[in-house]
């Protein structure tokens, strides 16, 4: 237990400490952008030298960059993003929250449908006797995930909507009604998940694969347990653990990808407010979101590793460490 | 996105160097045997005789298509044509020869793609070969570096990076290598961990021969085959991410890729469903070629791994 306690307070440092370095990067990314900030403030319109130093100090631009940057990471911390020039001055914080819901609404049915049918798939060509479900459902994990993720939703459009005429092609509900509606989720819904179910089925099958070479499955077996026992209360818990890992990843790809598929549908959530934002310039806007973007999947990770140590009863009893998980 | 790379099963102790270089000294007593019958078993699989011919094919069009093709630019065709004798690929929204933008696209796309490889193999192998050897703080360093962009998806750090530095090819070449050489480097890194202990690199320690040399005659040939999977895959990745910096408009006005032309085709799904279908499917060829092959490699250099029951 105390092992278990100094873990996560490691843990919590180390993300934290990511969490710094994500936000310095940042900060000198945006200051070596070319470009002048104060124009970039004031739009394009000519200045005059006396306005252009009011402009700096009332910024705050005309301090050493230091200064500036210790600045920055403060009001960060505090959960100060600063504000959207380009739109009335909003805080760049509530522009993102009042987007976010949007891109959950998609991400956490992707999220959910790519895990369960990753696992569903994987443990079905691990266990087959059929060579070729196994290599094609190998092969059909491979071709997934070689497959443009947004190209394939344009490809979904073409078929389902324009042709078919059966789903809707852009947006989340009807023009001017409020709300989501189910049928504008379906096929963004089914574009994130087909990377990650594809890259999940392919953990789960070897996961499982290596599972059953086990000495404590052919234990089991000699118990005389039937394969089906043996399989799904043996084998499988224990391959389970690597897609516990591997789905957590996982989350920060879909929200990652939300920028791509978001495009695609027009849907209106935070992948396509970063498109808009950089399409702008709004800066500080492109530099909030990732910044939420950072601190989401962290904490995910966190939630993560709190997971793997429930599931795995020897991290639950305080053995062996971790055991490294490729991904 | 960034990340799809093999799961990443690490060869068996015997599996030894595809490098063609000539003979090592007699004191390094590298374990032979198996190399060049792994390339042939890599050439005979089924994938490979289906992939590799395919792959080589969309090489030499973007290296030689650009000179048999139209000009990309001339607009003097009757606009969004449907593909035809005369206009294979048809013609897009401005009447260019739509064959003519693929072939051009293809270059800026695979060259990005195997640009951002060998760089990545390139830095991988030199820091994940010196942290897996010396171990110390370059170990840890890269330990470090490479949880940093492990937790952040390549994809938004390099939209980032584009759009707030600017977009033209080197710098999204440069800004890929960096995201993603890590993916490498680990695999270096855990390779050269292995062979340094072995007893042919202990027994060369034990004669006196200065740790680079050692570095770059054995550890390195020796852990090879599963590096290559890996950079082959990266191969694929990049050409994705790419594509999709250059979907969101994130991507070298001057030099459009396949992501460019997919961009401009989003607005013209319902009238000309060639434009948003050629180059995404010249993509999902190449990547799929890319990741068949990196498969058939580590099949063939890995033959243990694959099923046990």
């Amino acid at each position: 237990m105390k092992a278990r306690l100094l873990h996560y307070g490691r843990l919590s440092l180390s993300s934290f400490l990511l969490f710094i370095v994500v936000v310095t990067v940042l900060f000198f990314l945006l200051e070596l952008a070319p470009g002048d900030p104060v124009q970039a403030l004031v739009g394009d319109v000519p200045l005059t030298d006396e306005f252009r130093d009011r402009i700096m100090a009332a910024y705050g631009l005309d301090k050493p960059v230091w200064e500036r940057y210790l600045i920055y990471l403060g009001n960060v911390l505090r959960g100060d993003l600063g504000y959207s020039f380009a739109t009335n001055a909003e805080p760049v914080l509530d522009i993102i929250l009042s987007r976010a819901g949007n891109t959950l609404a998609i991400a956490v049915p992707s999220f959910l449908l790519s895990t369960l049918g990753g696992l569903v798939l994987g443990t079905i060509a691990a266990r087959t006797r059929r060579r070729w479900l196994d290599g094609g459902i190998s092969g059909f994990a491979v071709g997934l995930f070689s497959i443009p993720n947004f190209w394939f939703g344009m490809l979904l459009i073409m078929v389902f909507s324009i042709n078919l005429g059966w789903l809707p092609t852009h947006g989340k509900s009807p023009y001017g009604q409020p709300g989501i509606h189910w049928e504008y989720m379906v096929l963004p819904i089914i574009t994130m998940a087909t990377t990650e179910l594809a890259y999940k089925a392919r953990i789960a099958r070897s996961a499982v694969i290596e599972s059953l070479g086990q000495d404590f499955i052919d234990t089991a077996r000699s118990k005389g347990l039937p394969a089906r026992r043996v399989l799904w209360r043996h084998a499988l818990p224990n391959g389970l653990l690597p897609m516990v890992t591997v789905s957590g990843y996982s989350l920060g790809f879909i929200l990652a990808g939300s920028v791509l598929v978001e495009r695609v549908f027009g849907w209106p959530g935070m992948g396509l407010l970063f498109v808009d934002a950089i399409e702008r310039k709004n800066n500080m806007l492109v530099l909030g979101i990732t910044i939420v973007l950072t601190v989401t999947i962290i904490v995910v990770n966190i939630v993560t590793d709190v997971i793997y140590g429930i599931v795995d009863p020897r991290l639950r009893a305080g053995f062996a460490p971790k055991k490294e998980v490729t991904t | 996105m960034t990340r799809q790379q093999a799961p990443q099963e690490t060869l068996p102790a015997g599996a030894s160097s595809p490098d063609p270089r000539p003979a090592p000294p007699p004191a390094s007593r590298r374990p032979r045997g198996g190399q060049s019958a792994a390339w042939r078993a890599f050439l005979r699989r089924t994938p490979t005789r289906v992939f590799l011919p395919l792959l080589i094919m969309f090489v030499l069009v973007a290296a030689i298509g650009p000179f048999f093709v139209a000009d990309p630019v001339a607009t003097a065709n009757p606009k969004l044509l449907p593909p035809s004798a005369e206009h294979p690929f048809g013609t897009d929204m401005l009447g260019r020869d739509y064959l003519a933008r693929v072939v051009h696209g293809g270059q800026i796309s695979l060259l990005v793609g195997f640009s951002v490889a060998v760089l990545c193999m390139t830095f991988g192998l030199i820091v994940g070969g010196l942290a897996g050897y010396y171990g110390g703080w370059i170990d840890t360093a890269m330990v470090k570096v490479a949880e940093f962009f492990q937790v952040l998806p390549g994809l938004v750090l390099a939209l980032v990076a584009a759009a707030l530095l600017g977009s033209n090819v080197l710098i999204i070449t440069a800004i890929l290598a960096i995201t993603m050489w890590p993916g490498v480097g680990r695999i270096v890194r855990a390779e050269a961990m292995r062979i340094s202990r072995l007893g042919y690199v202990e027994s060369q320690k034990a004669a006196g021969f200065h740790g680079i040399r050692i570095l770059v005659s054995d550890v390195i040939p020796n852990a090879m085959p599963p590096v290559l999977v890996a950079t082959t895959m990266t191969v694929g990745r990049a050409i994705l991410i790419e594509s999709g910096l250059a979907y969101i408009g994130v991507g070298d006005p001057g030099n459009p890729s396949w992501g460019s032309l997919l961009n401009d085709a989003q607005s013209h799904m319902r009238d000309s469903w060639w434009l948003a279908f050629l180059p995404g499917a010249c993509i999902f060829l190449v990547v799929l070629a890319v990741n068949m092959l990196g498969d058939a490699l580590n099949d063939a250099f890995n033959p243990t791994i694959g099923r046990v029951k």
